[in-house]
């Protein structure tokens, strides 16, 4: 093909800025090179293909066995990227690692992803690299370093707000099941617990609660920390009344004059064998009680600790 | 065992969480290739990748997608890249899957790319006959069971129909059960 002259460039010009956005886009098709991969017209090495994606050798890999997974559609960037394609193209990455793994006997897999050049992107076509990787091989050399918590917290601060719009607002998480997989266990463990075993305190705290305690529910969120029952059961910690199953006696300012330790725990015998009054009611008061006689700043967990 | 992950998840950590649902926890380390790297993983426990349920990657990919899109506009990246160090052998620190979805500009000098090499056609050849074949007996992978039989048909009409040059492709697929 002749050079083209600066006036035919010059036409070209005009005629892309003309485009509508439709016929760019079919254009870019047509210049792309792994449309025309997956259309069969430029031979690849193919080790994978459904209705969705293909998965080719890299002619010029990283490493022996470096594979692309792309999508048939014509995306150029991630964003652009459907969610069901991006999740099918993510399943796929994970079995065919595995396969990566077991044939070509490597320890290791990287799934990488260019997104835009300056990643290192160079294909209009948006793809997933799968490198395989051998301890040592200084494929990617870049090293994490230490940063700080002072920076996490300032790329908390801004980016906080455009991420849970984008991922739809922050979540009440019931279940935070810190739960460990075997190791080699079936992947599809079950994700759900019929019961989480989970409890709530304070770093400073001497006592740990069940999630929906008001003890637990009145610590301020970023003093909180979240136990197992088995970290609960080894921490130091003393189960509160919540967890133990016994009723939480009341403090009697009212009462007057200032209980001793001694007297309440007394009290709190006597409050269990006696009282006939739901818990769950005393549980309501007992947070306003406490704040007014403290002047609202108690953290619960001294008054919890008078009832030893 | 040691996770740096779930002891996040305990908030034993100094890395900052930004979002958790029942799947994925989205946070930021103190321990990062270049500042604004997020890192994203599942909420369970899985050291690598090939352990990690289908509901949940995908899950994790798609909130990867989002937070790169985030990354993008808020520190003005010109690029991102999602990185997935799967085993020890590609560098994996924790041993607890994670996605990182790291900012790049141009000129950044961040040794994330690799060389590429000048290989055969053969080593080529000989790469693609031992991953295809084995590859080939996972099946089809496209998403409900029941519409695998006619997509499956598809995938032979594409490869028969295209060139003798990949007889081994053809081969392996009949043997699909």
């Amino acid at each position: 093909m002749p050079e083209p002259t600066e006036e035919q460039r010059k036409q070209w010009e005009e005629k892309i800025k003309n485009m509508s956005p439709e016929e760019l886009q079919e254009l870019q098709k047509q210049q792309c090179i792994f449309c025309q991969i997956v259309t069969g017209k430029i031979p690849s090495k193919k080790v994978y293909e459904d209705s969705i994606c293909l998965a080719i050798l890299d002619i010029n890999p990283a490493t022996k066995g470096h594979l692309l997974l792309l999508p048939k559609e014509h995306y150029a960037i991630m964003p652009q990227v459907p969610e069901k394609i991006l999740g099918h193209l993510s399943i796929v990455a994970k079995h065919v690692s595995q396969v990566v793994l077991k044939i070509l006997r490597t320890d290791g897999t990287t799934v990488f992803i260019a997104n835009g050049a300056a990643a290192g992107q160079r294909a209009q076509h948006f793809m997933i690299h799968l490198i395989p990787r051998r301890s040592g091989d200084g494929l990617m050399p870049a090293e994490e370093r230490l940063v700080g918590a002072e920076m996490a917290l300032k790329v908390k601060t801004a980016i906080e707000k455009k991420l849970l719009a984008l991922l739809g607002g922050k979540k009440e998480v019931q279940k935070p099941t810190v739960q460990k997989a075997e190791p080699g266990s079936e992947t599809k463990t079950s994700l759900k617990q019929p019961e989480p075993d989970i409890f709530i305190t304070s770093a400073a705290a001497k006592r740990y609660h069940k999630e929906k305690c008001p003890f637990a529910q009145n610590i301020p969120l970023e003093n909180k920390v979240i136990l197992s029952k088995e970290e609960a059961e080894k921490s130091a910690r003393k189960p509160c009344t919540c967890v133990s199953g016994k009723k939480i006696p009341l403090v009697k300012p009212a009462s007057g004059g200032p209980e001793t330790e001694s007297k309440s725990k007394g009290e709190s015998k006597k409050n269990k064998e006696s009282t006939i009054e739901p818990t769950k009611k005393i549980l309501e008061s007992k947070p306003s009680t406490t704040k007014t006689k403290r002047g609202g700043e108690a953290s619960l967990d001294d008054i919890a600790n008078l009832f030893k | 065992m040691e996770c740096e992950y779930c002891d996040i998840l305990a908030g034993k950590s100094k890395a900052q969480l930004l979002y958790e649902d029942e799947l994925v926890v989205v946070v930021v380390k103190d321990v990062v290739y270049t500042p604004g790297q997020i890192s994203i993983f599942p909420r369970q426990h899985f050291t690598i990748m090939e352990q990690v349920p289908d509901e949940v990657i995908t899950k994790c990919m798609v909130t990867a997608d989002k937070t790169s899109r985030a990354v993008f506009e808020v520190f003005q990246a010109e690029g991102t890249n999602i990185v997935i160090q799967n085993g020890l052998g590609a560098g994996q620190k924790i041993p607890h899957f994670a996605i990182e979805i790291v900012p790049r500009r141009e000129g950044d000098g961040l040794a994330l790319q690799w060389q590429p090499k000048e290989v055969s056609q053969d080593d080529l050849d000989i790469a693609a006959h031992q991953l295809a074949e084995e590859i080939a007996k996972l099946g089809d992978f496209t998403a409900p069971k029941k519409k695998e039989e006619p997509k499956e048909k598809k995938v032979e009409e594409i490869i028969v129909g295209k060139d003798k040059g990949e007889n081994y492709l053809v081969k392996s697929l009949k043997r699909i059960p």
